[in-house]
């Protein structure tokens, strides 16, 4: 069984009176197996939202179908199990934290003791326990995504559907997101996210799609999309200068051809995070 | 988050169907939202000002005096219930469609009508919230007016006859039978129901306009021509095309018993039954147009 499957799904947005019609979406055939990390990819206005809200029913198919755990879509049933964040989430600017995840939780049918440890647990996991009473109109743009993503979590979802997760958020909270993504995955839920940060997807997705225009140009599995099979790189510490020529000399003799050496450089990211980790006073404060 | 919660359960043989709990959970949200906002804070804030005010106005006889009060409060609370309705409704949908805080809601296994019905429920507990408010000032007005009354009357008479005595008695008591006034009920019930069908007009307007202003404006003059239906039929009633023209619009006319309450009339409940149900049809009707809208809507 797919988390989702779509056929021919078609979208075209009517732009108003005499303006025709914008092909947003175009015979997209999706599959997201159930487990996986699906990575929607694409330039922006590619489609990628309107892929969720299709799924979601939130807009209507202009063509074609889609269903989640071979449910229609069009049904409500389908998104007992979903869970959804949407990309720049926006919630009640006059509820606290504590209060906006009591109100998902409730839509979803928890009450009492059961939805009072959920949102403890769910405040705790994204780190906003120390603004759980602050409204969010004065949220930052970080602290509302992650709301939003414990807003997604309140029903322990099998599929979660994430459109951008990580936008506006820190490099510190961009990766502990990208860990609860991994985390997710290792307890057997489904999630299909969109992003156009490609180096952050390719740690975390099982496969991905890219999109273009509304057309679905490449999709595969993630690993052998990127690795390149004729091509080998070993990174080696502390050699010395003399050992370098005879390792060159040795990989010729085999009558391979080196491509490149040089020094490896870190990423500026790798380097954020360590530095960050360094001063200890960050700890445990980013809420 | 155990395992066994990611054991997939037969998902064929689950269903979602209408839940009241979710529409209350709606409603509840929206009635917050809307007292924190302290917008309508503002509009309830003028009509007690006016409220309170009555107290003040001490010329004229008794009987007068009385049937001022109730004349001014009762109007200060149909307008003031009347703005709470259309203003109170008139952004709840758009507002929901451009923060995007529609798509949160409706991602959860929740349906549109249990979105729009909790949405309209609230804007309702919010108009009775502020007509309790409203009511109970009211009360207090003319509690406080009886009081006075009485106290005046009985020093006024002090060391009169006996007949005297008797007459202020009975003066005593007919105040007493003034303030004890049922009609006063039947107004602000037939109030509410003119209020809650507003309300839903307003709803609807809301449904396929985003535009604040057109969603104040328009219900507003729903109101206004539904207020001159009835003299307007009397005067142009042999047009029958324009007649069914006017039948669209509901008969705001119909709720407009304060007037004859305060011509000392007595209106019979029998009557305000049938304004209230009246209101309460018109408003399913409406109701049930604005989801059918909504429904269909690309939001
Ligand atoms: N409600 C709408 N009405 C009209 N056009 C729309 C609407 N929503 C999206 N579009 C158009 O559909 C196309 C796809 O939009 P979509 O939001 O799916 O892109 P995206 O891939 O999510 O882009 P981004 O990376 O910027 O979020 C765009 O050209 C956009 O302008
Ligand atoms: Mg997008």
């Amino acid at each position: 069984m797919d988390a989702i499957r779509t056929e021919q799904l078609t979208k075209k947005y009517d732009l108003g009176w005499r303006k025709g019609k914008l092909l947003a979406l175009e015979k997209l055939n999706l599959r997201v197996r159930e487990g996986e990390v699906y990575g929607l990819l694409g330039p922006n206005g590619s489609g990628k939202s309107t892929t969720l809200k299709l799924v979601l029913d939130l807009v209507v198919p202009t063509e074609g179908s889609a269903w989640i755990f071979d449910v229609p879509c069009s049904k409500v049933v389908s998104r007992l199990h979903v869970g959804f964040l949407p990309e720049n989430p926006y919630f009640y600017r006059y509820l606290t934290g504590a209060e906006t995840l009591e109100f998902y939780g409730k839509l979803c049918g928890m009450r009492g003791a059961t939805l009072k440890k959920r949102i403890e647990e769910l405040l705790d996991l994204v780190g906003l326990t120390r603004a759980r009473h602050r409204r969010l109109a004065g949220y930052s743009k970080g602290m509302l995504q992650r709301i939003g993503l414990a807003q997604a979590l309140i029903h322990d979802p099998k599929l979660l559907l994430l459109d951008e997760p990580t936008a506006g958020v820190d490099p510190i909270g961009s990766k502990d997101i990208r860990d609860l993504i991994l985390r997710l995955k290792g307890m057997g839920k489904t999630v299909l996210l969109s992003s156009h940060l490609l180096a952050q997807v390719q740690d975390i997705c099982d496969r991905i799609g890219v999109l273009n225009r509304g057309q679905m140009i490449l999709e595969g599995d993630v690993q052998t999309l990127i690795s390149d099979q004729r091509r080998l790189s070993i990174t080696v510490q502390d050699l010395p200068e003399a050992a370098r020529a005879r390792v060159e000399e040795a990989v010729r003799a085999t009558g391979a051809s080196i491509v490149s050496v040089g020094h490896p450089q870190t990423t500026l990211e790798a380097l954020f995070l360590e530095a960050l980790r360094k001063d200890q006073r960050r700890e445990g404060e980013h809420d | 988050m155990t395992e066994s919660a990611i054991a997939a359960p037969s998902m064929s043989r689950e269903r979602v169907g209408f839940s009241a709990h979710r529409v209350s959970v709606i409603a509840v949200n929206t009635l917050t939202e809307a007292v924190r906002q302290k917008v309508f804070i503002l509009f309830l804030l003028i009509g007690l000002v006016f409220i309170a005010l009555a107290v003040f106005f001490a010329q004229f006889t008794f009987g007068e005096q009385m049937k001022f009060i109730k004349d001014t409060c009762l109007g200060v609370i149909s307008v003031i219930t009347t703005l709470i309705a259309i203003v109170g409704t008139a952004q709840l949908l758009p507002s929901e469609v451009e923060n995007r805080t529609i798509y949160t809601i409706l991602a959860k296994p929740v349906r549109r009508f249990e979105f729009l019905l909790g949405k309209f429920c609230g804007s309702l507990l919010l108009l009775l919230l502020s007509m309790a408010a409203m009511c109970i000032l009211f009360a207090a007005v003319l509690w406080i007016k009886e009081q006075g009354m009485i106290r005046e009357l009985s020093q006024s008479y002090v060391g009169e006859s006996p007949a005297a005595h008797v007459e202020a008695q009975k003066q005593i008591e007919q105040i007493q039978t003034e303030v004890l006034d049922v009609e006063l009920v039947k107004a602000l019930v037939a109030d509410l129901a003119k209020a809650t069908l507003i309300a839903s007009v307003t709803l609807l307007v809301s449904t396929f306009s985003t535009s604040l202003v057109f969603n104040v404006v328009v219900p507003f003059m729903v109101y206004v021509v539904g207020m001159l239906r009835g003299t307007a039929a009397e005067m142009w009633g042999a047009h029958r095309l324009f007649m069914a023209v006017l039948a669209v619009f509901p008969d705001f006319g119909l709720f407009s018993i304060a007037d004859e309450i305060n011509l000392g009339k007595v209106v019979p409940w029998g009557h305000i039954g049938q304004i209230v149900t009246y209101g309460v049809a018109r408003t399913l009707v409406i109701v049930v147009a604005a989801h059918l809208v909504f429904s269909r809507r690309e939001i």
